[in-house]
């Protein structure tokens, strides 16, 4: 994209399951749809296991030798290179033994910082500039946040931060609508606790507007703080409590909340679409942000499909030159 | 012309080529598979893919009129949707006959005046849209034709070169598109039917994949006939037609025992069409116009239409556009 803000597009959506996006084709496949569309970078998103050949460094470079040659993957389909990584250290992996972590859990924070390390590392290595993470898990999961767990949480993101920023890479966290922190406020208290110089916000405008949250209006608020943005739409809000079903996501996110909605997310341009977008991307622009803004589907539909759709809305409707 | 755009155009080399997709198409929605016609949604969100991934417009089928007028009041108020998704218009109609021997089959003369009427007819229907090209398969299927003499194929020859005539009083080309299936497709036939043409009224359309699977080699097809080809589409296949593939009925696309899956998008791993020698040739001969895009019934084998249209696009930014452009 030839445009005053730097487009990506995340990976996310291809990768459904463990045996589905491996072969390295299907990646190139991928990568060139987006390619072709006008995508010159991709977010990648953390995993676990062999399978998940995207998914972790060391598994990357068993794939490709070394970073360097995991960019010279992408650049052999016309991508030029990786704007960030999404990572959730309250994940388990098989790498680190199924380890289950909290981050509002000071006992776990050592082990957090050090997981974080290869991540940082290896973005670090490919120019990539942001890791991006799920600062503390599904509220359904979890007691309510009492008075010391946000500054807890703040605490472990500063340690990231800073192990990152050590190594030029910033690190961003990323509001998802089941997460414990949810309401506005408890966003805010999670942004007071961190360090401005070391932790920024990934503002998702569907995560942020199923959670009840105003996208355009809190970026306005927020803005220095927003350091990385996904893009994407919802015709849905939580209508109240649902984020703490029990399982919400498979729930509330999958099971369709009791409501019958059968996806969440949509793209850019959708019929009644609760985000609006052109506003939003109105104030980035307004404000001069500086990041990368990722275009998500996130389980939605048909990638590829998904990904046009969204490219041809950013041509059209946002005039945001292909190439 | 602001000062801007006057500097833009003075870096961007004029583009000799233009892209144009051919509008086979599926997609899933809450109906199950449906093709782009199925509602003013799907068309919507059909011609938004196309435009988004860089082609400049489409050819469509010519038995969609009917479609045309019931769901948009026309050909030319189907255009005005498709400018309104970026798209500059519909380049080639590619007219699609049922060949039955009894009323509609060019080796055949008591059949012409059907065929020639139908085409003043046509003709007349598309006639509020400009267009390139109207393609056609110049013979019935193969078996009902053969055996393939050189009568056959003078008569057919002399019936497309009348309905060439009409078809450019309408300004508008007469193309003929060589399946693997009918009855004009090997080397030597399709050699002596354009010798009976006339180059004013008859021109050829290279469909890449057809060919090399008929064993015809597409690049110095055209090569030998650059002249009077007028249009392409660019796919490709990794099967070439064995024993009696080419003779199955309705349609030996769909029906030939050996190959489940006859077409694959531009850039596919073992395709046999050689597309850098093709655009090499394309530039040899100062082409300048439209090529087509075409790879129907990608959605077979879990084929993706929405990625193999993104993917041939890719390869002719990446691969083609930099032979010629």
């Amino acid at each position: 994209m030839r445009d005053t803000l730097r487009w990506a597009y995340a990976l996310n959506q291809w990768n459904i399951r463990m045996d589905v996006f491996v072969r390295h084709e299907d990646q190139r496949r991928a990568l060139k749809t987006l390619s072709a569309l006008g995508f010159g970078h991709i977010e990648l998103a953390a995993g676990t296991g062999r399978w998940d050949n995207l998914g972790r460094p060391e598994v990357i470079e068993i794939n490709h030798g070394s970073p360097e040659g995991f960019l010279a993957f992408l650049r052999s389909c016309s991508v030029n290179g990786v704007s960030s990584m999404f990572w959730d250290p309250g994940q388990p992996v098989e790498e680190e033994g199924w380890a289950f972590r909290s981050t509002r859990n000071r006992d776990d924070h050592a082990a957090i910082v050090e997981s974080a390390k290869p991540f940082v590392d290896f973005l670090a290595a490919i120019g990539a500039e942001q890791l991006v993470a799920r600062p503390v898990g599904s509220a359904w999961m979890q007691p309510p946040l009492g008075r010391d767990d946000i500054a807890a949480i703040g605490e472990v993101w500063n340690s990231v931060g800073k192990v990152a920023a050590a190594a030029g890479v910033g690190l961003a966290l990323h509001y998802d609508c089941l997460s414990a922190v949810h309401t506005a406020d408890e966003l805010r208290r999670l942004l007071d606790a961190t360090d401005p110089e070391l932790v920024g916000l990934a503002l998702d405008t569907a995560e942020l507007t199923i959670g009840g949250i105003d996208p355009v209006a809190f970026y306005e608020e927020r803005h220095e703080r927003v350091t990385h943005v996904h893009l994407k739409d919802t015709r849905y809000a939580d209508t109240g409590e649902e984020y703490r079903m029990p399982g919400a996501e498979t729930t509330m996110l999958r099971g369709g909340a009791g409501r019958r909605i059968e996806r969440w997310f949509f793209e850019l341009g959708t019929e009644g679409g609760l985000v609006d977008v052109k506003a939003f991307v109105a104030a980035l622009r307004r404000h001069g942000y500086p990041g990368w803004v990722v275009v998500e589907s996130d389980h939605g539909g048909n990638p590829a499909e998904l990904a046009m759709l969204n490219s041809w809305y950013l041509q059209q409707e946002l005039s945001v030159a292909r190439t | 012309m602001t000062a801007d755009q006057l500097a833009q155009r003075s870096e961007t080399p004029e583009r000799r080529i233009k892209w144009s997709y051919m509008d086979h198409w599926r997609s899933n929605g809450p109906a199950g598979p449906v093709d782009q016609w199925h509602s003013h949604r799907t068309m919507s969100s059909f011609l938004k893919q196309i435009k988004a991934v860089g082609f400049d417009a489409i050819d469509t089928f010519d038995f969609r009129l009917w479609q045309m007028y019931g769901d948009y009041g026309g050909p030319a108020k189907y255009q005005e949707m498709v400018q309104d998704h970026g798209l500059e218009r519909i380049v080639n109609i590619f007219h699609a006959a049922d060949y039955d021997l009894r009323n509609y089959a060019p080796h055949v003369p008591e059949t012409h005046e059907n065929i020639l009427e139908d085409f003043r007819v046509t003709m007349g229907h598309w006639s509020s849209v400009e267009l390139d090209n109207i393609i056609v398969m110049p013979a019935t299927l193969y078996y009902d034709m053969e055996p393939v003499t050189e009568d056959k194929l003078k008569i057919s020859a002399e019936l497309w070169n009348k309905v060439g005539e009409i078809t450019a009083g309408y300004g508008v080309k007469l193309t003929c598109h060589h399946e693997f299936f009918c009855g004009i497709q090997s080397e030597p036939d399709i050699e002596v039917f354009y010798s009976y043409t006339d180059p004013r009224y008859v021109s050829l359309f290279i469909d890449t994949a057809q060919h090399c699977i008929a064993s015809v080699d597409p690049v110095a097809l055209y090569r030998r006939h650059a002249h009077r080809v007028s249009g392409f589409h660019f796919k490709d296949t990794r099967n070439v037609a064995a024993g009696d593939d080419h003779r199955h009925r309705p349609d030996s696309e769909i029906m030939a025992p050996t190959t489940g899956k006859w077409f694959y998008e531009m850039g596919t791993p073992h395709g046999l069409v050689d597309f850098e020698a093709m655009m090499t040739a394309v530039r040899d001969n100062d082409y300048r116009g439209w090529i087509s895009v075409e790879h129907d019934k990608a959605n077979k084998d879990g084929g993706d239409y929405a990625e193999s249209t993104a993917i041939a696009r890719w390869y002719a930014v990446n691969v083609l556009e930099k032979i010629y452009r």
